[in-house]
């Protein structure tokens, strides 16, 4: 073991030691801080935030043991959270690193259509290597996001996804629900082995493509584009076999996830929200996932306060909402029950990591006020070698 | 019998036991390999016709079983058998491949019955054993009877990678030795052979970074031969092999390729005269192959290949110059995904002493369709050459 490992170890060990219950410890609390989308920096360019996203190709692991190759804005899944004031002017300075095509669309923002991001109906694809500017006004005020709209399919399970938060001083909600802290939480779900596939076979694709590119030798039927759908029509009646016919790619079968995450990572990794007695927090959820998510919160019923990002006038309680791919609900919950209690998506299928429960889509509401008496370990648990709380229980 | 039968009942019962200990498994990545081949056959030898309706040697089907070890390294088990040549007394059936394989990234270790290291590279012929006499190391315990005594034997070998390209194997093999009862040879796995090789060779998911220059290698192939009272050294029959490909118009569309490959068989200084199959493997001969290969691929899929491909021989320490040489001409044109329609024509001459084991000359004129499939279930990781395991860090 080399030192730095040695002394890190120790020091959660202690720390393990000292708090009767790790979770609430200072150093969970701070390594749980790292599990939330970091916002993103910006310069100022007159009166025009402008901010840097580039892709890259990265190893990611989302639960310790568990990595696959993935797409990731700034080398982080989710990507980073841009966060701006409604009303302020945007620009995006977008690179791809990468060998494939892609875009940025953003999700629920009232852009101009030509900085839509939807390739060959508002922009060409920002093609390997090329650079990409997206100018908008913030609008309107709300949970929104960004994503990928090249190779959808693949490209945002691979990871090309992060939030789009805009802020408003006379802020609605914080008026009828004045809250401190707040908390983004992005669903996906993943097949990775369709990603590894998809992702092999787009490189590969792309490697000949680039060759073509480069001697200019464009040909739409090549790239699979045309004028018109006349034009495509008369294509096919001329012997042109269209991709879904003679797939150009890998094989044509279509996802099965096989891990959930929640800001990129499975249960156990994945973030813990935290409030006290009498606080409200703001929990901003957004589905940037294929598939629909049940979430249940236990021991509580929540406030849903904005549905796609505009408030709802008559907030109205529950404690299972849904929700669809790529929407964004904003929740406030209410911190009158004391404990730790599981968040998490109840069609259970989806609280699994390879097909094994528990995983996924599963965390924990904690408060920091309870009090250490209340999470004693029995005998048995001690005997096991047990410190505090598991926080980690995967063999259930 | 009884004692085979004893000793296979107490290994299963120890193989179940073991196997007991767990109650749960991975499933395997099942992988499925298929080809077919048939085709109608026109041999003219010596001005006299004879014509096969139905030739479908060479037809097989792979199976093999793949999954993820402990310690990062892999493990497999292939299963395949083929039909035999029409000629050969292999019987209706040939177990080709049936070995086990572990790996990590740089090792490969392979133990079982497989193909033997006797090329170094392969060439557009319809079926792999149209120009053996020049691509492969000749078996000289074989009587000539079966083409697959040349290809196929109970191997032993190790392969290290450096870099991704640069490959060092060292093989030993049991090649079969006929006309001793195949049952009694194909069980044999005294070593017989040794041999080592040495190659650089760019993956195929890669040929489109490195344009020029695709494979380069050397080999040696050392049999032992049975001659009771000689030295070790004495006893060896050796072979030197050299190959090259090369990409002469590394274009997706219209893309043309050079192979050639060269062996070198020092032989028995004893052998001046070649009268049956035995002899002529033992001595002294150069052995040159080459082709040069047009594919257009018109969509990003192969559509149309020509590949002319010739090879001489020549036998420089016989008392009687002899000679041969083989010209090889085909058109496969693709009718859909894996299927493809092929014509062949062929030519082969000999001269001197090669008359007491082949006729003067031959003609062979083939039509046929090729249908070849290779299909995986239950992935689970990616293949070592795969470009995102290549180019953006393997992962085990």
């Amino acid at each position: 073991m080399k030192r730095r490992e040695f002394l890190k170890s120790t020091t959660l060990m202690s720390a393990a030691m000292l708090f009767p219950n790790y979770l609430l410890s200072a150093e969970a609390r701070e390594r749980n801080a790292q599990r939330f989308p970091p916002s993103l920096p910006h310069t100022v360019d007159g009166d025009v935030k402008v901010f840097h996203l580039q892709i890259d190709i990265i190893q990611h692991e989302v639960v310790p043991g568990f990595k696959f190759h993935t797409l990731a804005f700034n080398r982080q899944i989710p990507g980073p959270e841009i966060r701006v004031h409604q009303g302020d002017k945007v620009r995006v300075i977008f690179k791809n690193n990468t060998e494939l095509n892609h875009t940025i669309h953003w999700h629920g923002l009232h852009v101009p259509w030509r900085m839509d991001g939807v390739p060959y109906v508002t922009q060409l694809p920002v093609m390997p290597g090329q650079e990409f500017v997206y100018e908008f006004v913030a609008e309107p005020y709300g949970t929104h996001f960004y994503h990928c709209h090249w190779g959808t399919l693949l490209h945002m399970q691979s990871g090309m996804y992060g939030s789009f938060i805009v802020e408003n001083d006379q802020d609605p909600i914080r008026e009828k629900f004045p809250y401190e802290r707040e908390y983004t939480l992005i669903y996906s779900a993943h097949d990775s082995n369709f990603i590894r596939n998809e992702l092999n076979a787009m490189l590969e694709r792309m490697k000949e493509r680039i060759i073509l590119m480069k001697s200019g030798r464009f040909d739409k039927k090549r790239f699979a584009v045309f004028n018109s759908k006349e034009e495509f029509e008369r294509a096919v009646e001329g012997g042109y076999l269209p991709p879904y016919v003679i797939s150009r790619r890998s094989r044509a079968d279509l996802p099965q996830p096989n891990w959930f995450t929640v800001n990129g990572k499975s249960y156990p990794m994945t973030p813990n929200i935290y409030i006290k007695s009498g606080e409200l927090i703001r929990v901003r959820l957004i589905n940037a996932g294929q598939l629909e998510h049940y979430l249940h919160l236990h021991g509580h019923d929540f406030w849903l306060v904005a549905d796609d990002g505009l408030p709802i006038p008559q907030p109205w309680q529950m404690n299972t909402m849904r929700l669809s791919p790529g929407k964004t609900a904003d929740i406030i919950i209410e911190g009158k029950n004391r404990g730790i209690w599981t968040f998490h998506d109840h069609d259970t299928s989806r609280v699994t990591n390879n097909g094994l429960y528990p995983g996924g889509n599963l965390l924990a509401l904690v408060y920091e006020d309870l009090p250490p008496e209340e999470t004693e370990l029995n005998m048995m648990a001690r005997k096991m070698g047990l410190t505090n709380l598991p926080n980690v229980a995967l063999d259930e | 019998m009884n004692f085979h039968i004893n000793t296979f009942a107490i290994m299963s019962l120890f193989v179940f036991l073991f196997v007991g200990t767990t109650n749960a498994q991975v499933d395997p990545e099942i992988q499925l390999g298929a080809r077919g081949v048939v085709s109608f056959n026109t041999d003219i030898l010596n001005q006299q016709t004879t014509t096969a309706v139905n030739d479908f040697s060479d037809t097989g089907l792979l199976l093999g079983f793949r999954q993820k070890l402990y310690n990062k390294f892999r493990g497999q088990l292939v299963i395949g058998f083929q039909f035999p040549d029409a000629e050969s007394d292999l019987g209706q059936l040939f177990f080709h491949q049936t070995f086990i394989k572990i790996e990590n990234q740089t090792n490969i270790l392979k133990l079982g019955r497989s193909r033997v290291r006797s090329a170094l590279i392969e060439f557009p012929t319809l079926r792999d054993d149209d120009a053996l006499e020049f691509t492969d190391v000749l078996n000289p315990f074989s009587s000539g009877e079966n083409t697959e005594d040349h290809q196929y034997g109970n191997v032993l070998e190790y392969a290290h990678i450096f870099k991704q390209r640069w490959w060092i194997r060292l093989h030993g093999e049991h090649f079969t030795q006929t006309p001793v009862p195949p049952a009694r040879s194909e069980t044999d796995f005294s070593l017989n052979a040794i041999g080592a090789s040495f190659q650089y060779r760019v993956p195929e998911t890669q040929r489109w970074n490195q344009p020029f220059l695709q494979q380069i290698g050397i080999g040696l192939n050392n049999f032992i031969l049975d001659q009771p009272g000689a030295a070790f050294v004495d006893r060896l029959l050796k072979n030197i092999t050299a190959s090259l490909v090369l990409n002469l118009k590394p274009d997706p569309i219209h893309f043309v390729d050079f192979r050639a490959q060269g062996i070198l068989n020092y032989g028995l200084s004893r052998i001046q005269r070649i009268t049956d199959f035995a002899t002529m493997t033992r001595a002294r001969s150069i052995a040159v192959f080459s082709s040069v290969r047009y594919l257009w691929r018109q969509y990003e899929r192969p559509t149309l290949q020509i590949a002319v491909s010739a090879g001489y021989k020549y036998f420089p320490n016989l008392t009687q110059p002899s000679n041969q040489y083989q010209v090889v001409g085909n058109v496969l044109y693709r009718l859909g995904d894996n299927f493809d329609a092929i014509v062949q024509i062929q030519y082969k001459q000999f001269s001197g002493d090669l008359l007491s084991v082949y006729d003067r000359n031959e003609t062979r004129i083939q039509f046929g369709f090729v249908y070849s499939i290779d299909q995986s279930w239950n992935n689970q990781f990616d293949d070592r050459d795969s470009l995102l395991n290549l180019e953006h860090g393997y992962i085990p």
